[in-house]
């Protein structure tokens, strides 16, 4: 029986090493679903959300819960509809306007789910705009909105012809005359298969395979049949006068795919360090399942081991899943236009991961200059600006506004207090931590001396509830997903 | 003692390559560098100037006495008579005073016709492997993050938060290790826990941090530890600092007075050991003259400034300047008075412990590849060089080879 969350006040208590994994690790979790299970299912399958959208998930069972997210109903937001340039508003007019577009779409979306797995796909197939010109990095991530969800197989094909990866990795200057290997090697190194899965041989005939595809006049995917060898290749043992829709069915057919795909999910959506035996079980879901994303992320989402304590705040949140869940969490309604600057600083600008080998995320999110970039990405934007770049003034930023989170409770510091540990961190908290906010709501912190310290009240109300948030949003705790 | 020998077998390996190791490292033993003149010591100090943009090597050094350079940059070239004269073929651009200044004192050395095999000349790919020392395959941690890590292993700490240090808002690839920390610190004040005017928050925050509990969960300890750091580490950083009083005038540009912070780093009790600063944008289609000579202008009046607060310091024997570039420039101009992606370039190596002096020849103006120069000194060399004989570790297992040094240290 897999441990459930422990929902005491203090979130450790209840943490269970790496090694002991439950045979029923993957059966459908049957357990009690409450506020912190829906906010946990939230900051995994999306970016977390208010008070009110996890109460809202909360008060539906866990199946429920989960089919609203694979399987929205209701349609989404307008795409091109951006708050303040809803008509002018062209994402691919600029990097900037393009980060934007897709950060108010995880954003504003009630699709969140579509949102992460499109931000998966980004840093499992991470293309830059370093190199690719944004109308092909914005056409990259409609691909992987419209497919990220799909059968693998078919993801796989479409994006070995999205213009973006034929620019990104050179296979459109991959032709019979002058092989390049780069696609074909990273396909089964950082995409599907793994390194260690594959010889040198495998790279070169795959290459081969795949030579043939550039881009047209108009930047579309283009076969050019006198471009391609059409000789015999030999790839991962078959043989044959194949292309590239073959080489993307040799590679998945491989049995190594299915643990190096379940591995990755199981990274992203659980834990960072998933056990050799969770890997098989997952794999065989995927297996099972035709190589179907969804399924496979459906499955693990209702799954014992997501909701075990093993898992709960077990991994460090992305800088993404950080700002965005901010925002979503305090109902800011627009991304600050320097979010992406601010991304930067925090170690994940959108668009522009540092390698083709994508981020390397968990623990290597955070150091002392990335978590102070969070820090005070939080404290500008709870005191309504934006730290400007190099030490320069800050700019103004959208309202934040607190009242959202403690509007209802009034003038009493210890009620204030609750509804931020609430609000924030389904309080995940120690009492030490409640108590420190209500000294600082009470300008009773030991180690502050404040001239003539004002109780907590009208005078002082709107400061101190910012101050507070803004501790809140920063505690350790909020830096885990 | 033992380091002492270990730096000693060093220096035998990339003086010759890998096959001479065994034969020679006897001969060596012999001659142990002199401490703190040019010699190996991972005391030493590196600045890592980073050139961004791709400079142009044929305005840098200028061969102002080949017909072929005058021929080929009728509009951008620059006359005989205005280069500072290095000797009867080459010479600095007029705007490299400061450079100028700093060879005739013995600091500086010339490195000409760097480069590598198969030159990329994307911006991005181009940078990528310069500061991750891979031009074959993509590599995850930068060089000097390489360096770090074989210096400070798994649980090794290195004595400063600052030990080593990027003095701009992002950490450049060459700086990220895989597990020792290197900050990015745009500006003294902006590094830090920021509460506005609130000090009362910004104290609790401290409470909060000060008092997170450990627990059993192995993110919310690291992350909890890394918050006191962060929290504390401006505070620590602008303390420490502020012992320091630059000695030098330095010049109002940005990169001259991230010089100056740079030697703050150094020489205060920061004890910084590596440094890396930025300067561009040198990626000059259009306009060459104007734009570089300015760069070039804040680059050599920058560092002269910064050597003069290094030496009334006495620090300028301990620090080692070293500039990089992700490629030259083509060598014709192109028809905006300009000049396009191009390949070999010449690069800075600077300090008291600095052979001054020219290396390697210039590049031929008349034997191109495909119009672009071609190079003679692989930059792995000067990173070997750099790593092995200034601050004395092997530079094989960080480079993933080796490569025979060049002769400024």
């Amino acid at each position: 029986m897999v441990p459930k969350i422990d929902t005491s006040t203090d979130p450790q208590v209840g943490y269970r090493p790496a090694g002991t994994l439950d045979a029923d690790a993957l059966q459908p979790y049957t357990g009690a679903f409450g506020v912190r299970h829906a906010a946990h299912l939230l900051r995994r399958a999306g970016f977390g959300g208010s008070p009110d959208d996890i109460a809202r998930f909360a008060s539906v069972s866990m199946e429920s819960a989960v089919a609203a997210l694979l399987h929205p109903s209701t349609p989404d937001v307008p795409l091109t509809d951006f708050p303040g340039q809803s008509a002018l508003f062209d994402p691919k007019r600029s990097r900037a306007t393009a980060q934007l577009w897709w950060l108010d779409r995880m954003l504003r979306t009630n699709r969140p789910l579509v949102e992460k797995m499109t931000l998966f796909w980004h840093g499992h197939f991470a293309t830059s705009i370093q190199k690719v010109p944004v109308q092909y990095m914005v056409g990259q991530i409609d691909l992987f909105r419209n497919q990220g969800l799909g059968r693998f197989p078919a993801l796989l094909g479409a994006v070995t012809r999205d213009p973006a990866m034929l620019i990104w990795l050179d296979n459109r200057y991959n032709a019979k005359a002058h092989p390049n290997e780069n696609y074909a090697r990273e396909v089964m190194e950082l995409f599907a298969l793994g390194l260690g899965n594959y010889t040198e041989d495998d790279v070169k005939e795959a290459a081969r395979a795949l030579t043939g595809w550039t881009l047209d006049r108009n930047g579309a995917a283009l076969f050019v049949p006198a471009r391609h060898d059409d000789g015999i290749k030999t790839v991962l043992g078959r043989t044959g006068n194949f292309g590239a829709d073959d080489i993307v069915a040799t590679i998945v057919s491989q049995p190594v795919h299915q643990r190096f795909i379940a591995h990755k999910l199981l990274e992203f959506f659980v834990y960072s360090d998933p056990e050799p035996e969770l890997i098989e079980q997952a794999a065989r879901v995927y297996a099972l399942s035709g190589f179907d994303v969804a399924k496979t992320v459906g499955a693990i989402l209702r799954s014992n081991v997501f909701y075990s304590s093993r898992a709960y705040r077990a991994l460090p949140k992305s800088p993404i899943e950080l700002a965005i869940g901010t925002l979503r969490c305090l109902g800011v309604a627009a991304i600050p236009p320097n979010l992406p600057y601010q991304l930067a600083r925090m170690g994940q600008e959108p668009l522009n991961p540092p390698s083709v080998k994508g981020w390397d995320g968990g623990p290597t999110w955070i150091n002392t200059s990335t978590l102070l970039a969070r820090f005070n990405f939080v404290n500008g934007l709870v005191a309504q600006t934006a730290p400007g770049k190099n030490g320069q003034p800050a700019v103004s930023a959208p309202n934040a506004d607190p009242d959202a989170l403690v509007g209802r409770v009034g003038m009493d510091p210890v009620k204030v207090a609750a509804a931020l540990v609430s609000g924030v961190v389904q309080d995940d908290v120690t009492s030490a931590v409640r108590a420190t906010l209500i000294a600082y709501l009470e300008n009773t912190t030991p180690s502050v001396s404040v001239q003539s310290p004002l109780p907590f009240g009208p005078e002082n109300y709107q400061e101190k509830i910012r101050g507070a948030l803004a501790l809140t949003l920063n505690l350790p705790v909020n830096q885990l997903a | 003692m033992k380091r002492r020998s270990f730096v000693t077998s060093a220096l035998t390996v990339a003086f010759l390559g890998g096959n001479a190791r065994v034969a020679l490292a006897q001969v060596a033993g012999a001659a142990p560098p002199l401490p703190g003149f040019g010699a190996a010591d991972p005391e030493n100090v590196l600045v890592v100037v980073q050139m961004s943009g791709g400079n142009d090597g044929l305005n840098t050094i200028v061969p102002y006495s080949d017909d072929a350079y005058h021929r080929v940059r009728p509009a951008i070239g620059i006359p005989a008579t205005a280069v500072l004269k290095l000797n009867d073929r080459i010479g600095f651009n007029p705007a490299l005073k400061g450079l100028n200044a700093l060879y005739a004192q013995g600091k500086l050395a010339i490195v000409q016709g760097v480069g590598y095999p198969n030159p990329n000349r994307s911006h991005f790919e181009a940078t990528q492997i310069w500061e991750t020392a891979a031009p074959d395959r993509p590599q995850q941690y930068g060089w000097l993050g390489r360096y770090l890590d074989h210096r400070y292993p798994v649980g090794a700490k290195p004595p400063s938060l600052f030990e080593a240090v990027s003095l701009g808002d992002m950490l450049p690839a060459a700086l990220v290790a895989s597990h020792v920390e290197v900050p990015a610190i745009g500006a003294l004040g902006a590094f830090g826990y920021n509460a506005g005017r609130d000090l009362a928050e910004k104290q609790s925050a401290g409470v909060l941090y000060d008092g997170a509990r450990a627990g059993q969960s192995p993110y919310l300890a690291m992350i909890a530890s890394t918050a006191r750091d962060a929290y504390h580490g401006g505070d620590v950083l602008r303390s420490e600092t502020a012992a320091f009083t630059n000695k030098a005038t330095y010049p109002k540009d940005g990169f001259s007075q991230q010089l100056a912070l740079a030697a703050r780093m150094i020489g205060s009790s920061a004890g910084s050991k590596i440094v890396f600063v930025s300067i561009g944008s040198f990626d000059t289609h259009a306009g060459q003259r104007a734009q570089q000579d300015r760069l070039l202008g804040y680059l050599g009046d920058g560092l002269l400034a910064f050597y003069a607060d290094l030496a009334a310091h006495g620090l300028d024997r301990k620090v080692m300047t070293m500039t990089f570039s992700e490629f030259g420039r083509r060598v014709t101009q192109n028809a905006s008075n300009g000049t396009d992606h191009g390949t070999a370039m010449p690069l800075f190596v600077i300090g008291g412990g600095v052979k001054g002096g020219i290396y390697g020849s210039h590049p031929s103006l008349t034997d191109l590849d495909s119009g672009d120069l071609k190079y003679a000194i692989d930059f792995r060399s000067i990173y070997a060089t750099v790593i092995e004989k200034w601050l004395g570790r092997d530079p094989a297992p960080i480079l993933g080879g080796a490569y025979p040094s060049v002769a400024f240290v």
